[in-house]
């Protein structure tokens, strides 16, 4: 039988000539911690090196004018920035919900994620002993909001999901 | 993304490797009682996890699954003669059991007792649903028996069949796990194929091809639901078990019998893909079951006398660029479960996985291979079992359901995810 092109290109010696150069171009991730234990993670995982990825651990809100709610990311090193400028120039937004903490500034997120056309990722990340109905409801918040939803119990996890995001 | 190195760990499994070693804590489907079909019939060659052997049917029933090679000079058994209670090898007689215990060397005196000085490297080997099951790791932490639905139901209400596929077992399991493929790769099928055409979810999956996920851990796997706009602000879920290492049942279409699969490294640049289909209560239908045995559904037809499937990668998977056109299939290639192996094999024996660029909903795949990852290094260094052997991890189902927006799936959906004897599959 005449060797079709599909046989001969899938063979090991055929990956040798798979073109090499970069595929990617650095991305714009948002990593935002949703509360005080989420915050805690992320500050962890924000001292790897990582592709640009910027982590923020809370979200302030702040009346500004008459009806105008400004709201403010504050990263690590205590600079705040301004939550409409982060979303629109990310690629991809995450938020960290440690489980059962207030998950509720997530609808402004998502909002802005909404309005801008930009995926949201939520994690949520039980830590220590917690109550299955805190979960869920941190869960609830964050349902209507996310493209991906994520419960995992490893914290290690989260490092996995930005790694394999090429974060 | 993976690193070099993680993506050497995941798709390795090689005997004393990490993944094999996880590979070599479970019960794992090798062959069909097909292959072996009576006492003293011809034995099978089979590979697994990089492992060649020899299995056999021996005078009496009992199965063997035995180092391919013969103890004396290294002759494959599989020219063997299977008689009288043992495989004896054709070149200078010497006689193995279904242990591997060699138990005659006729050059000399049976009284010297030499043959109780050798014997070849066996593994158990048992029959469960029309499959036979070896485990390959250590006698003290064998785990319990294949408790698969799918294994476990009446013969008349299962089909299983397996074929070979050029390519490393992790991306084809990975393909099971990938719930957003179906509505671009299957898009034709959906309607088409006799095994899934008819059910009333199949339109929300052709209406809304941007389904948002919701990745839930389970004590031996995932689950991951994929949710799609039903009426009335309600979402329709499917939902795909996963359980370590290699095991995924894809989520039911109305009455048609449910599917799953297991993906068995042959080694590493080569798996089985098997795939299972069976209703928890009724017999399948003569036409069902034609349809099967016809490379419906997630079957495949066959080079005829072999598990090779007859589109395969030598004759271009018979692509039809007129069907791809027309709409009829989305890549060309006919039938689902070729459409998946012909996409996946076209990835190279191993996927390089430093070149991928995953979104956000390859989260299942991601959780997937972290879990696989920690599993094995925790049983390689530090000697934990891995997740996904208890009776319980195996006694589930797949589901698809509608329910109300604020719903969790996992809690509303939590029984359909239970095999149960006698209970019919929820589906829509
Ligand atoms: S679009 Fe997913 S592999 Fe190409
Ligand atoms: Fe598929």
């Amino acid at each position: 039988m005449l060797l079709s092109e599909s046989a001969r290109v899938t063979t090991a010696q055929e990956a040798r000539f798979r073109i090499q150069t970069p595929n990617s171009k650095p991305r714009a991730v948002k990593v935002i911690a949703l509360d005080s234990e989420a915050a805690r993670l992320v500050d962890d995982i924000s001292k790897k090196p990582w592709n640009g990825a910027a982590f923020f651990k809370s979200l302030s809100f702040e009346q500004s004018g008459d009806d105008n709610v400004k709201a403010w990311l504050n990263d690590l090193a205590g600079h705040t920035s301004d939550l409409v400028g982060e979303v629109a120039n990310a690629d991809c937004v995450v938020v960290i919900a440690g489980a059962g903490e207030d998950a509720a500034s997530v609808s402004v997120i998502a909002e802005l994620c909404n309005h801008y056309h930009k995926t949201l990722i939520a994690l949520v990340v039980p830590q220590g002993s917690y109550e299955q109905d805190t979960v869920d409801r941190s869960l609830k918040a964050l349902r209507p909001h996310a493209k991906m939803l994520v419960i995992a119990h490893e914290r290690d996890y989260i490092e996995a999901m930005l790694t394999a995001l090429r974060a | 993304m993976l690193k070099k190195e993680q993506n050497d760990l995941v798709t390795q499994t090689g005997p004393g490797t990490p993944m094999g070693d996880l590979f070599r804590s479970y019960w794992l489907p090798i062959l069909l009682s097909e292959e072996l079909p009576e006492n003293d019939c011809p034995p099978v060659r089979v590979k697994v996890l990089s492992e060649r052997m020899i299995a056999f049917r021996d005078s009496e029933g009992k199965l063997g699954l035995i180092d391919e090679f013969c103890a004396h000079r290294g002759v494959s058994l599989w020219f063997g003669r299977n008689e009288e209670c043992g495989l004896r090898c054709p070149y200078h007689g010497w006689k193995f059991d279904t242990t591997g215990q060699c138990v005659d060397v006729p050059s000399e005196p049976a009284e010297s007792g030499y043959a109780n000085k050798v014997k070849l490297k066996a593994y158990p080997l048992i029959e469960k649903g029309g499959v036979l099951w070896t485990y390959m790791g250590p006698a003290e932490t064998t785990p319990p028996e294949p408790e698969w639905e799918f294994a476990t139901v009446p013969l008349n209400q299962s089909f299983t069949s397996k074929r070979l596929q050029d390519n490393n077992w992790l991306q084809a399991m990975e393909g099971g796990i990938d719930s957003s493929h179906v509505s671009f790769l299957h898009r034709g099928d959906l309607n088409n194929d006799p095994l899934f055409k008819g059910a009333a979810g199949n339109k929300y999956n052709l209406a809304d091809s941007k389904p948002v996920f919701e990745v839930v851990e389970a004590p031996g796997g995932l689950y991951i639901g994929a949710r799609r706009n039903a009426e009335e602000g309600k979402f329709y879920w499917r939902i795909t078990p996963w359980v370590m290492p290699c095991f995924t049942m894809v989520p039911p279409r109305g009455d048609h019998p449910i599917h799953g699969h297991f993906w068995v490294p042959i080694d590493d640049e080569t798996c089985t893909a098997w795939s299972f289909d069976y209703h928890p209560t009724r017999p399948l239908s003569d036409n069902e079951r034609q349809a099967m045995k016809d490379g419906k559904g997630i079957h495949v037809r066959y080079v005829p006398g072999t598990y090779r499937p007859l589109a395969n990668k030598d004759n271009d998977y018979l692509i039809d660029r007129e069907a791809q056109k027309a709409g009829r299939t989305y890549s060309g290639v006919e039938g689902i479960g070729m459409q998946d192996a012909s996409l996946q094999e076209s990835m190279g024996p191993i996927c390089d996985r430093t070149k991928e660029n995953l979104v956000g909903t390859d989260n299942g795949i991601i959780m997937a291979r972290h879990r696989l990852m920690r599993a094995a290094k925790a049983l390689h260094e530090k000697g934990v079992l891995p997740p996904g052997r208890t009776v319980e991890d195996m006694k589930v189902r797949s589901a698809a359901v509608i329910l109300p927006p604020d719903q969790p799936y996992k809690d509303a959906a939590k029984e359909a995810l239970i095999a149960k004897v006698g209970v019919k599959q929820t589906s829509v």
